[in-house]
């Protein structure tokens, strides 16, 4: 038996990196993704959170029959929202979404107040705008507010501590640092984050694996005194720095984009500094390493570049499904989803993003599962290299 | 020396296709045998065996007294093949491929590149070496893959169909180097179904029918032993027919 030689893994690296960095449009691909994809979305939702705030701090409202009850009227002209009259139609082009909301007000609203009945008021919207969500809160929410105040001064009249109409009351103490609101940007900057790191090495691993063997390059390669134990550690060295490359490329993207885009006035929910970037490749690193392990053992047992592809894009679909499944998780997470590679990197990158340093305990053990993966991926691919059947075909 | 002894290896799920089946050759230092039979006969397996790809089912085979499946790596470092595959980088150039090869056989520094220079002048392919390999014809690519194989000087050369796809020129350019070989003291094993290359170019015939030797000997043996008056007619009588042969 012969013993791994780290020179050779070297030579093997080298050359599958040159090989990569001269495929002119695997490069080009890999960095529009990298640097477009993820730093062009965060604009677009950080725009649409700032006009969301917009709409919240100076709401417009237009109003049916405000002539039926002055006082609102005249409260909610005192909280600097904007009465507006109501269009006619104003039903269709709510459901058109030409309007966030309308305040409908009753045309018996005076009389029924006068004979001690409540008041009725419609608020009309389409809840499945996101877009009016903010202005539909609002108008809510002041609604509510003239209500209580009502109430209250009625209480009062009748010589009656208003506690007794209210018996709780609601203290809200919010808390999230500035940075841990705004969590669709959280989760977006965290999700394009653990994606570069997926993605980076896919062409690379496909072109070094199922490429060569589709390239007829593979046969006389096995016919050196490579071992595949070395191919497989070469080939996956190469697709790594490839990987890691790419990651590096989308961070800087984030980076440069929260700090010198021209971003909306809002206060920016959340830091992507220095110290965050540093903290998302010592996250990440698992997955830069793990990933191509996987890649290159899939392409390894694809005949034909577009076989390899076929199953790698499904590989690539679980991986991808996992941070959104956890997005949408109410409950808090269970503790053994961070021995889940990708699961546990994407829950420790929204920590990172909260601001909180990494505990080093569970960093430790985002590692240990890719490690181990890592190390049998690279077993396999060796045992694959090393039959027959990868040179004459059959299965 | 290449030494094969009732070698044997099958393919399928029951193992049904008898690929090569009981071959037994000597391949001699310092001369060119040559294996030729139809397409199928077995002769890229029976390479691929010595090439320590495909692992026996039965047989022995040694290079140099080193038995291909008990040390496959020893064997690999003494063997240059070309094979029935010969993809080249074709995104690296001519002398990047070929350093490539030499670096995985230990090879470095000045001496790879003074023994890289030697091969690309016997070849005469020194004016394209340092463009990608993309823009390479038939015949460059084939150079390029045999400058590969005989980069770490090796002992014994296997070569698959290496005319394959060659005009005239070039097959002239790649006999005289061969030859050349031969006369260095190289083992040279050749795989052809194109009876005239077999016959200008080896010693040694070894004919090669369904995974079995047919006949072994020079041109005139042949002849004589078929009774025919041309080599032609011979390798018909000895096959049976002259079916994937071409003359």
């Amino acid at each position: 038996m012969s013993t791994l030689s780290g020179a050779r893994i070297a030579t093997i690296a080298r050359k599958e990196m040159v090989d990569t960095f001269r495929d002119r449009r695997t490069m080009l691909v890999m960095f529009l993704t990298a640097i477009a994809a993820g730093p062009v979305l965060l604009l677009l939702v950080l725009n649409l959170a700032a006009s969301q705030a917009e709409k919240a701090r100076e709401l417009r409202l237009p109003v049916a029959g405000r002539e039926h009850a002055p006082a609102l009227i005249a409260f909610l002209e005192r909280q600097q929202v904007t009465i507006l009259p109501a269009p006619g139609g104003f039903e269709e082009r709510i459901r058109k979404g030409e309007l966030d909301v309308v305040l409908d007000i009753d045309a018996a609203f005076g009389a029924d107040v006068a004979q001690g009945k409540a008041g009725t008021v419609r608020l009309v919207y389409d809840r499945s705008r996101d877009r009016a969500r903010a202005s539909i809160d609002q108008a809510e929410a002041l609604l509510r507010a003239y209500g209580r105040e009502w109430g209250r001064g009625r209480l009062l009249l009748r010589g009656v501590a208003p506690q007794v109409g209210l018996p709780l009351t609601i203290e809200a103490r919010d808390l999230a640092t500035p940075q841990s609101q705004g969590s669709l940007v959280l989760f977006l900057v965290a999700f394009y984050g653990l994606f570069a790191a997926v993605v980076g090495g896919m062409a690379a691993a496909l072109d070094t694996t199922a490429g060569e063997r589709e390239r007829a390059s593979l046969e006389p390669l096995l016919t050196t005194p490579a071992l595949p134990l070395e191919l497989a550690t070469g080939k996956w060295l190469a697709v790594c720095a490839l990987n890691a490359l790419a990651v590096l490329v989308t961070l800087s993207g984030f980076y440069l984009t929260l700090r010198f885009a021209p971003l909306p006035t809002i206060g920016i929910p959340f830091l992507f500094g220095i110290a965050e970037f540093a903290r998302f490749v010592v996250v990440l690193v698992p997955l830069i390493l793990l990933i191509p392990a996987i890649l290159v053992w899939f392409g390894c047992r694809g005949r034909t570049f577009k076989e390899a592809q076929s199953n790698v894009s499904l590989l690539l679909f679980a991986i991808s499904i996992l941070p959104v499944v956890q997005m949408f998780m109410q409950r808090k997470e269970p503790d053994w989803l961070g021995w889940v590679p990708v699961s546990a990197q994407y829950a420790l990158l929204t920590r990172a993003l909260r601001g909180e340093a990494l505990p080093a305990l569970e960093l430790a053990q985002s590692y240990a599962v890719p490690a181990l993966l890592t190390a049998g991926a690279l077993l396999l691919v060796a045992r694959l290299l090393s039959r027959e059947s990868v040179v004459t075909g059959s299965r | 020396m290449i030494v094969v002894e009732g070698l044997a290896k099958s393919f399928g799920r029951r193992g049904e296709v008898k690929a090569v089946d009981g071959v037994s050759l000597t391949a001699a230092d310092g001369a060119i045998t040559g294996l030729l039979g139809p397409n199928g006969a077995g002769k890229t397996t029976l390479l691929r065996m010595l090439a320590t790809l495909v692992v026996p089912d039965a047989g022995r085979a040694s290079v140099d007294g080193i038995d291909v499946a008990r040390d496959p790596h020893a064997v690999r470092r003494r063997i240059g093949v070309l094979s029935d595959a010969r993809g080249l980088y074709l995104r690296l150039t001519g002398r990047e491929n070929i350093r490539y090869y030499g670096a995985l056989h230990g090879l470095a520094g000045a001496a790879l590149a003074a023994r890289i220079d030697r091969l690309l002048d016997t070849l005469g392919i020194g004016p394209i070496a340092d463009r990608p390999a993309q823009g390479y014809s038939q015949g460059e690519r084939m150079k390029v893959a045999i400058a590969r194989a005989l980069v770490h000087d090796p002992a014994a050369i296997l070569l698959d169909e290496p005319t394959n796809g060659l005009d005239i020129m070039s097959t002239r350019a790649l006999r005289a180097l061969l030859s050349g070989l031969a006369a260095e003291g190289k083992c040279l094993l050749f795989s052809s179904h194109v009876m005239q290359e077999v016959a200008a170019l080896c010693e040694r015939i070894v004919i090669l029918g369904h995974g079995r030797v047919v006949a072994t000997g020079t041109a005139p043996e042949l002849i004589a032993r078929s009774g025919q008056a041309t080599l032609e007619e011979a390798f018909v009588q000895l096959l049976g027919s002259g079916e994937g042969l071409v003359a």
